[in-house]
Order: C-alpha cells, then sequence, then structure tokens
C-alpha cells in the first residue's frame, strides 16, 4: 500500500489547529459523518479547547488497532500507559468526559467514567459530596431514615 | 449549511439538564480526606445528569460484591438527584444477584443462581445470624443481613427477625417479622412486618393490641401479615428417616415458578417514627384484632400459593444412610438439613419443580448454610431455615 495516509484537520475552540490521520477520525462518531463525505476543510470542534483536543488525539492515536490487539504483552503495556495518561487533575478529567461524548469516543468515554466511578470507591457520603460538590438537600425526614439504616454498612 | 451549523445541530447540547446544585460547600465536607482537596474542583458542580447516570452505572457494575459495593450505598446517600439515579441503576435482586439495600433481603432472590449465605447461631443468647457469603469459602467475614431471637412464650415460640444486631425487638423500626411455632414446635406460620406487594390480607396479631396499650411508644412495628405456613411431619420411617416438611407460601403465587411468573416484590421497607404515620389505623379499629394466629389461609383460594416440600433424599447403600447432594455446600450430616422445591400441586411437575429454592444444611457446630434463589426472600428464607432449628419433630 503505497499510498498516503489520508489526514484530516481539526480546529479546537481556542483555534488551534491539529491533524489526525483519518483512520482516528473516523472513531469520533459525531464528525464521521463530515469525513465520509471527503471534507477538506478544518473541522470546527466549538466545544473543545486546544489543550483537550491534544490529549483527545493522544489518546485515540495511541488506541487505534492497539485495543483490539490480542497480545498480552501490548494489552498490558496499553493499560499502563492508560494509567499515565489519566494522571490529571479532576477539571482535565472532567473536561476530557465532556469532549469524549461530544465527540462519541466510545472508548475515551467509558474509561473516563471508569476512573471517575474508581475516584468514588470506598468513600462516605461526605466525601463524595465534597468530590462532587453535591449538597446535602435531603428533608430531614428522609436524611433521618437514611442515617437511621447505618447499621446497614456496619462492620465493613 | 456553513459546517459549524452542521456540528452544532448534530449533537445538541444539554446545558438545559444541568444538575441544579449550589456549588456551597456543606459544613459536612470539612470531613473529605485531605488527599481529595488538592483535587476537587467546582467542575463537577454542573454535571448533566446523563453523566451523572453514566458514573453511577459504572459504579454500580464495578462493585458488584460486598464490600464495596458500601460505595453504590453511599452514593444513593448523596442528595436527591443521586439518590433517584442510583436507586433506578440498581436492579433487583431476581435479576443481577446482588443485595444492595436493607430492602434487598425482603426481595426475591436470583432467578438464575443461588443466593449463598450462612448463619451462625449462639447459643449464649438464642441468637441467630444471618450473613451474605463474600467468598465460595462455606464461611468467611460475610456481610450481616438479618439477626433472630428466640423468645419462649407460655404457648409458643417466637423467633423475632430484625434488621439490626443492635435493636432486635418487636417496636423497633428494624423489625422486619417473625416466626412462630405452636405448642409443639410442628407448626410455624412466618409474619411479615410489612404487607406484600400483593395477595396477603392483613391479620392483627397479639402485638399489636400490646402497642395499642402502650400507644406512646416511639417507634411502632406496622402490622403482622401472615406470610408463610410450615408444616412437619413424620416420615413413614418414624424418627428415624428424614423429616418432611410442608411451607404454603401464602404471598406467593404458584405462577411465580412458571415461565414469565413473577413473585410480589416489596420496594420501600417502612418508614419509621409516629411523625410520618399520624393515622395509624390500628390505635382505633381495635375490633379488628384477631388473636388466633393460626387462623387459617390468608389466601382465599390456597390452590394459588406457591408450596415448597422437601427434595427427597436418596437412600446411600454404601453409608447406610439418606442422602441428599448439596453440591459440597454442607458438611455435618444433621437432621436439620433440607432442600426444598416446589411442589407441583395441581399438575404434572415439569423442570420448574427440579430447581432447589432452598437449602439448609450444618457445616460447623455452630454454623449452617443457607442458600435460596427466586421466588423467596432472605427474610423469607431465613424464617424457614429457624423453624428447622426449632421443630422438635424427629429431633434425636
Amino acid at each position: 500500500m503505497s499510498s498516503k495516509k489520508k489526514v484530516i484537520t481539526l480546529r479546537s475552540s481556542d483555534g488551534e489547529i491539529f491533524e489526525v490521520e483519518e483512520a482516528v477520525a473516523l472513531e469520533w462518531l459525531t464528525i464521521k459523518p463530515l469525513v465520509e463525505s471527503g471534507c477538506t476543510d478544518a473541522i470546527p470542534l466549538p466545544q473543545v479547547t486546544g489543550n483537550i483536543l491534544a490529549k483527545v488525539i493522544e489518546y485515540c492515536k495511541k488506541h487505534i488497532g492497539a485495543s483490539e490487539s490480542e497480545d498480552r504483552k501490548i494489552l498490558y503495556e496499553l493499560e499502563s500507559w492508560d494509567a499515565d495518561f489519566i494522571k490529571v487533575d479532576q477539571g482535565t478529567l472532567f473536561d476530557l468526559i465532556r469532549a469524549a461524548d461530544y465527540l462519541t469516543i466510545k472508548t475515551l468515554f467509558e474509561f473516563t467514567c471508569q476512573t471517575v466511578a474508581d475516584t468514588i470507591k470506598h468513600k462516605t457520603i461526605e466525601e463524595v459530596r465534597h468530590i462532587f460538590r453535591e449538597s446535602n438537600d435531603f428533608t430531614p425526614e428522609e436524611e433521618k431514615e437514611i442515617r437511621g439504616k447505618s447499621w446497614w454498612l456496619q462492620g465493613l | 449549511m456553513t459546517i459549524k451549523a452542521l456540528l452544532h445541530d448534530m449533537k445538541p447540547r444539554r446545558s438545559s439538564t444541568q444538575v441544579a446544585s449550589s456549588s456551597s460547600s456543606s459544613s459536612s465536607a470539612s470531613s473529605a480526606s485531605s488527599a481529595d482537596e488538592g483535587l476537587s474542583r467546582s467542575c463537577w458542580a454542573n454535571m448533566p445528569l446523563e453523566l451523572l447516570r453514566e458514573i453511577l452505572s459504572h459504579v454500580e457494575a464495578s462493585e458488584s460484591a460486598w464490600p464495596s459495593r458500601r460505595t453504590v450505598v453511599a452514593c444513593a446517600g448523596v442528595c436527591r438527584g443521586w439518590r433517584s439515579i442510583t436507586k433506578e441503576i440498581v436492579r433487583l435482586p431476581e435479576a443481577s444477584g446482588c443485595l444492595t439495600f436493607p430492602i434487598s433481603v425482603k426481595q426475591p432472590g436470583p432467578r438464575e443462581c443461588m443466593q449463598q449465605c450462612f448463619i451462625k447461631r449462639d447459643r449464649s443468647n438464642q441468637t441467630y445470624r444471618l450473613y451474605l457469603s463474600l467468598s465460595n469459602a462455606l464461611v468467611d467475614d460475610g456481610k450481616f443481613l438479618l439477626i433472630a431471637r428466640r423468645c419462649k412464650r407460655p404457648t409458643c415460640t417466637d423467633y423475632v427477625i430484625s434488621l439490626n444486631g443492635d435493636d432486635v425487638s418487636k417496636s423497633s423500626c428494624t423489625y422486619v417479622g417473625k416466626l412462630r411455632s405452636n405448642f409443639l414446635g410442628t407448626k410455624f406460620t412466618v409474619f411479615d412486618g410489612q404487607a406484600p406487594h400483593a395477595g396477603a390480607k392483613m391479620t392483627r396479631s397479639r402485638s399489636m393490641r400490646l402497642v395499642s396499650l402502650k400507644q406512646v411508644s416511639p417507634r411502632v412495628p406496622l402490622g403482622n401479615y401472615p406470610v408463610a405456613r410450615i408444616s412437619y411431619e413424620l416420615n413413614v420411617l418414624g424418627s428415624r428417616g428424614p423429616r418432611r416438611m410442608h411451607c404454603v407460601m401464602d404471598s406467593i403465587p404458584a405462577s411465580s415458578i412458571e415461565p414469565g411468573g413473577s413473585a410480589p416484590t416489596q420496594m420501600e421497607l417502612p418508614l419509621s417514627g409516629p411523625d410520618l404515620f399520624p393515622s395509624l389505623p390500628f390505635f382505633r379499629t381495635k375490633s379488628t384484632i384477631t388473636e388466633n394466629h393460626f387462623s387459617g389461609p390468608i389466601m382465599s383460594q390456597e390452590d394459588g400459593s406457591l408450596v415448597l416440600k422437601n427434595k427427597s433424599p436418596r437412600w446411600h447403600e454404601h453409608l447406610q444412610c439418606w442422602c441428599l447432594n448439596f453440591h459440597g455446600r454442607v458438611t455435618k450430616a444433621s437432621v436439620k438439613n433440607f432442600q426444598l422445591v416446589a411442589s407441583p400441586e395441581n399438575g404434572p411437575a415439569g423442570p420448574q419443580h427440579e430447581k432447589i429454592i432452598l437449602q439448609f444444611g450444618k457445616v460447623d457446630k455452630d454454623v449452617f448454610t443457607m442458600d435460596y434463589r427466586y421466588p423467596i426472600s432472605a427474610f423469607q428464607a431465613f424464617a424457614i431455615c429457624l423453624s428447622s432449628f426449632d421443630t422438635k419433630i424427629a429431633c434425636e
């Protein structure tokens, strides 16, 4: 195969220009129809900033082809690469989820959601409220009922 | 149409569905560990509900086993929005095989497998504790589910069943129900403190009168609804062979085990506190109190109820004893061991009558395994097993 790989141009909300291989862009279901229609202009992504788009592209380039690999060594390496990749602050993690959701990138969306789910693991109600800045909006009766069931978690 | 406009159209934004949540931190937030301080930002405060649902689905799916399943319970206690989404995501035990909230112990067990539990008997204070097994071992740390305390009365024996090991009394809000035996210990009735979803009609019990005399009791049991009757019979071999059990599950229709059948499912535990029940009916309608617990079937046509009976043991020539195959879940021979299957009361037996619905057996001096499945609940299974401790038939 000598034909040069087709490149898609993307423009972030802050005007940064990115180039990705067509194969990568085809994984993003939101822009897939545009890519397939042979669009040559820069595709504007008004919901994604340049630094987040760079992360998204980094993730997708690493994962294209590798996720389907059956080579355990490759999968193991990918897993540890993912672990490093997602060592980001909560704000970036949130932006990544939003970007993955907006661009409909299934693998990244699942991965980032799972990362947040893992953040909640073993946390108490107060800790979860704090992380997500949720305030307690239960009525005193509801609160009493929930508190009254604390024995359910005794000894765990 | 420009590309930009096209992109806007393709993916409608969700700003209208933002979680209405103030970012003001509550006073309790200070208790969060310092490790999270640097990570937390108010970005999550404006999380769209669909994203929250997605994240909670991941929590639910990845924390399928206790003790880490406590995280799901914590999520349901964060705020109203989280609670309603979590409650929507968590499936019934009959579908998921997971016990999540306290109400799970009153809901039908898993359809596809046995829920493995064990019971620890404490002879010193006459209590029995039911635990959910956390591993494939016969006994492990377990997740505490229910406790029963034996109370000997002049004419009968009660086993009061509660959700809370620290408070086993009929006047507690954690009262679930009770098992009552007759004087001879041959017949038992299981009472549920809460009306089954459908079926059984209310019979007021003696305890109701007690409460109505006290009237000031801060926590009031909601009632006592007979939901099952268990009787023991000697078999033809007298006390030497396995004893025969006959359980009529008054609250569960026989059709529940047919393909496409369903069993009544309670969805909420009763709320506690007299303020939430300003007009408790039994304070006024004393005339409806029935003294007799054994006043007959509560469903008008008994043949509509599910009936459980023993799986017949085989006589083992080599060992010279009656044997049931417990597939490694029971290790000690005991007259208390049993396996129950659905009885084909008025029709031909089908494959649904082969499936073991409850099995109980001894694994150590005061430890017993209890495995149950749909259509009975952990509470109903526990009550039936308690009757095996109490019955006098064939106790050698």
